[in-house]
C-alpha cells in the first residue's frame, strides 16, 4: 500500500490571474515560498498545448521534489508523467481514473457536501478538495459549502482534506480554525505580485495552527476502536482515546509540563489515566508557564 | 512605634474598602506570609504584602540586581544593579522604607531541600515568585505538608498564570504536573529568557496572586476564585478553570501513605532555622555533606550555572583568589564578590558558599572554571597534563 500523501499549501495554476507574466515563473516563485503540491488547471487550452505546459510544469515540480497534478485528464498525466490527477464530480469516476493511472498514481477529488467525502473515501480518493469555502471567480455560480463543511470533514474524513475556493491570506485563519490542515488557494497566490511571500505567510498560518492541535500521531491510533469527536484547544478533533492520558499522547504530551482541563475544570496529571474522554467534550492543554 | 491613630490613617483607605474593614486589617498585621523570589513578581508580590499591612515577611532569592532587571522589577533602581545588590536585600531595603513596621526579614539564598523547611515554617501563606518548576514542586511538597496554602505564579512573554492551592480545598502542584521528581521536570518550557517578558504581564499576574492572598488573609474565604487563571495581556484574554480537589492516594495534598515526609526527611539531617543567613549574616552556617555539591546547576535558560563551595571560606579569602587567578573585581559587596575571568565569564560568589557563573555557555566550561578560578587547581591540573605528554 502506498503511503498517504502529505502536504500543506496546494497550489493551482491560473493564468487568467496573471496576464504578463509567465506561468512557470509564477509557480516557482509558488514553489520557492514552499508549496508543496501543484495542479495544472486548463479550461482553455488544447489537448496538445496541455501536453506541453504538463511536461515543463513536471519538470519544474520535480526540481523542488514536490507533486505535480493534472485536473481532469489522466491521459494528460500520463503522457507529461505527472504525479497524479485531480477529478470533479461530474468527471470520470475515480475508479476509472485508477485503472488508467494504476495504483501508484495520486487521485484526487473536489467534494462540497459531507456524502461526497465520504464516498470518495470509501472509492479510494488519495485526497478530497473541500469547498468553495468562500464565493469564489475560479467556480463562478456555485453556492459556498462555508466552513461548517470544513468542520465536517476534518471530524469525519481520514484521507488528507483540502480546504478550497476564495481562501486568502485574510480568511486563512477563519478555515484553519475551522479545523482544516491544509489549504489551497488559486488567485491568491497566482494572482499576486509576490506568490513567493503570500505562500511563505500562509504557511506561517498553516504550522501556526497545526502547532496548537500537534500532530497526530497514528502509530498509536488503537485499531477497532470507535472514533468520536472532541474539541482540543479550541478546534474540531477526531480521536479513538479513551482516556485523557491516551489523548495527551497522540499529541505527544504525557512528559511534558501541561496543565489539562476538561469541561471546565482542571484534571490533575496523577489522574489523566482514569479520567475518561467522551464524545462532544472540551479539552485544553497548555504548557506550565515558569517564568517569575 | 506606632499609634493605632496611625494605623488607621496609613490604612483608612484599604480600612474602607467593605470586604477587609478595621477586622481584615487587624488579621493583615498579625500574618506572616513568606515570599519566594525577590524578581519581577516576587518583588511585586512583596510590595503589595508589605504596603497592606502584612506584619512579617520573610523574602528568600538567590539572585543579585542586574540591568536587564530594571524594565519590569519596579523595586530595583540603577543604584542597586551598579552595586550588585542581592535581590532580597534590595527589595527589604526598599520596603522598610515603604512600611518602617513591617518585620522583614530577607534570605540570601537558594531554595532548596535543606532549607525550605525551616523557610516556610510559621507562615500563613508561601506567595510563589520563583522562576522555574522544580523550586515550585518544592515549596508544594513542604506547603501541603504543613497545611499552608500556596499562591502560585507564572509569566513569560505577555502571558501568565496563577492559582491558589489551598491544602485540604485543592490538589497539590505535584498531582497538577504529575512530577514525580526533579528529574522530571521540563524547564525547557516557557520562560522569561526564552519568550522575553514585558512588565503588564508580571504585574497582572502578581496583583491576581496579591487579591488571593489578601482574601485569604483577611478571612475572605468565601470570595477566593478557586481556579488556574490564565491570561495574555497583550492579545487580550483571559481564561479560568475550576481547580480539582485533593487527590486521594497523594501523600502532599491526598492521605497517602508517605515514606518521607519532607519535614522528616531534612529535620533529621539536623537542618533547622539556623542554617539561614538573614541579611548576609554568616554565623549558624551548616556544613554541606551533600552529594550533589559541587555539581553545576543550570539556572532555566540563561546561561547561568550555580555551583556550590565550601561554605568556610570567607568572601575576602575568594576575592584574593579570584584576583590572585587574574580575575577583575567588578562588585564587592558585604554579600557577594563578583568577578570577570581573564576569558570574560563572569563569576558571583554569595557569602553563604553559593557562586554563580554567567556566560560560560555549557558545563564543561563551568567545570575548567571551577578548577581554576575557585579551586585553584589550575597548576596541579597542568602538571597532570605534562607529565601525560
Amino acid at each position: 500500500m502506498k503511503s498517504p500523501i502529505e502536504f500543506k499549501l496546494y497550489v493551482i495554476t491560473g493564468e487568467n490571474y496573471h496576464p504578463g507574466r509567465n506561468m512557470l515563473e509564477v509557480i516557482e516563485s509558488a514553489l520557492r515560498g514552499g508549496a508543496d503540491i501543484v495542479q495544472l488547471r486548463d479550461k482553455i487550452s488544447s489537448k496538445r498545448e496541455l501536453v506541453e505546459k504538463a511536461k515543463r510544469l513536471k519538470d519544474l515540480t520535480a526540481r523542488y521534489g514536490v507533486p505535480l497534478i493534472v485536473n481532469d485528464h489522466p491521459d494528460v498525466a500520463l503522457a507529461a508523467d505527472a504525479d497524479g490527477v485531480h477529478l470533479g464530480q461530474e468527471d470520470m469516476p475515480i475508479s476509472v481514473a485508477r485503472e488508467i493511472l494504476g495504483p501508484k498514481r495520486i487521485v484526487g477529488l473536489s467534494t462540497h457536501r459531507i456524502e461526497q467525502a465520504r464516498a470518495a473515501e470509501w472509492e479510494g480518493a488519495d485526497y478530497i478538495g473541500v469547498g468553495p469555502v468562500f464565493p469564489t471567480a475560479t467556480k463562478p455560480g456555485r453556492q459556498a459549502v462555508t466552513t461548517a463543511y470544513v468542520s465536517q470533514a476534518a471530524a469525519d474524513i481520514r484521507i488528507p482534506c483540502v480546504a478550497i475556493g476564495g481562501i486568502t491570506e485574510n480568511n486563512a485563519d477563519e478555515v484553519l480554525k475551522a479545523g482544516a490542515r491544509r489549504l489551497c488557494a488559486v488567485s491568491a497566490i497566482v494572482g499576486h505580485d509576490d506568490p513567493e511571500a503570500v505562500c511563505r505567510r500562509l504557511l506561517e498560518k498553516i504550522e501556526a495552527w497545526n502547532s496548537k492541535t500537534p500532530k497526530f500521531e497514528e502509530g498509536l491510533n488503537r485499531t477497532g476502536a470507535p472514533e468520536i469527536r472532541v474539541v482540543i484547544n479550541g478546534r474540531n478533533e477526531r480521536t479513538q482515546a479513551a482516556t485523557l492520558l491516551e489523548l495527551a499522547a497522540q499529541y505527544k504530551l504525557e512528559s511534558r509540563n501541561i496543565v489539562a482541563e476538561l469541561d471546565g475544570e482542571v484534571v490533575p496529571r496523577r489522574l489523566w489515566g482514569e479520567t475518561s474522554v467522551r464524545g462532544g467534550c472540551a479539552v485544553e492543554f497548555v504548557h506550565f508557564v515558569g517564568g517569575g | 512605634m506606632f499609634s493605632e491613630a496611625e494605623t488607621e490613617e496609613r490604612y483608612s483607605r484599604q480600612i474602607r474598602f467593605a470586604p477587609i474593614g478595621p477586622r481584615g486589617q487587624r488579621r493583615l498585621g498579625e500574618a506572616s506570609v513568606l515570599v519566594v523570589g525577590a524578581g519581577a513578581l516576587g518583588a511585586s508580590l512583596a510590595q503589595h504584602m508589605v504596603r497592606a499591612g502584612v506584619g512579617r515577611m520573610r523574602l528568600v532569592d538567590r539572585d543579585f540586581v542586574e540591568l536587564s532587571n530594571l524594565h519590569r522589577q519596579t523595586l530595583f533602581d540603577e543604584e542597586d544593579a551598579e552595586a550588585a545588590l542581592p535581590k532580597a536585600v534590595a527589595a527589604a531595603a526598599k520596603l522598610r522604607r515603604a512600611n518602617g513596621r513591617a518585620r522583614i526579614e530577607a534570605f540570601v539564598a537558594d531554595v532548596d531541600k535543606h532549607n525550605v523547611e525551616a523557610l516556610v515554617a510559621d507562615t500563613d501563606l508561601v506567595l510563589d515568585g520563583t522562576d522555574n518548576a522544580a523550586t515550585r514542586l518544592l515549596l508544594s511538597d513542604a506547603c501541603f505538608s504543613r497545611g499552608i496554602p500556596l499562591v502560585y505564579g507564572g509569566v513569560a512573554g505577555s502571558a501568565g498564570m496563577s492559582a491558589l492551592l489551598v491544602p485540604g480545598d485543592h490538589c497539590c502542584l505535584r498531582c497538577l504536573l504529575g512530577t514525580e521528581d526533579a528529574s522530571d521536570v521540563d524547564e525547557t518550557a516557557q520562560t522569561c529568557d526564552t519568550l522575553g517578558v514585558i512588565s503588564p504581564a508580571v504585574e497582572w499576574v502578581a496583583a491576581l496572586q496579591a487579591s488571593e492572598a489578601l482574601k485569604l488573609l483577611t478571612d475572605n474565604r468565601a470570595a477566593l476564585r478557586g481556579t488556574w487563571v490564565m491570561l495574555d495581556v497583550w492579545n487580550f484574554a483571559i481564561k479560568e478553570w475550576k481547580l480539582p480537589p485533593a487527590v486521594d492516594s497523594c501523600p502532599y495534598c491526598g492521605w497517602g501513605e508517605r515514606e518521607t515526609a519532607v519535614m522528616d526527611r531534612y529535620s533529621a539531617a539536623g537542618v533547622g532555622g539556623a542554617a539561614l543567613y538573614r541579611d548576609g549574616e554568616r554565623d549558624g552556617r551548616q556544613t554541606d555533606d551533600d552529594p550533589e555539591a559541587g555539581a553545576p546547576v543550570l539556572l532555566c535558560g540563561r546561561d547561568t550555572f550555580q555551583l556550590k563551595l565550601d561554605p568556610s571560606v570567607s568572601l575576602e579569602e575568594w576575592k584574593r583568589l579570584l584576583l590572585a587567578a587574574g580575575c577583575t573585581i567588578t562588585a564587592d559587596n558585604r554579600y557577594l564578590v563578583r568577578a570577570l575571568t581573564v576569558e570574560g565569564e563572569r563569576i558571583v560568589v554569595f557569602a553563604e558558599g553559593r557562586s554563580l557563573i554567567q556566560g560560560a555557555g555549557e558545563a564543561d566550561r563551568v567545570m575548567t572554571i571551577y578548577r581554576h578560578y575557585l579551586r585553584g587547581e589550575n597548576r596541579r591540573d597542568t602538571v597532570e597534563k605534562s607529565d601525560r605528554v
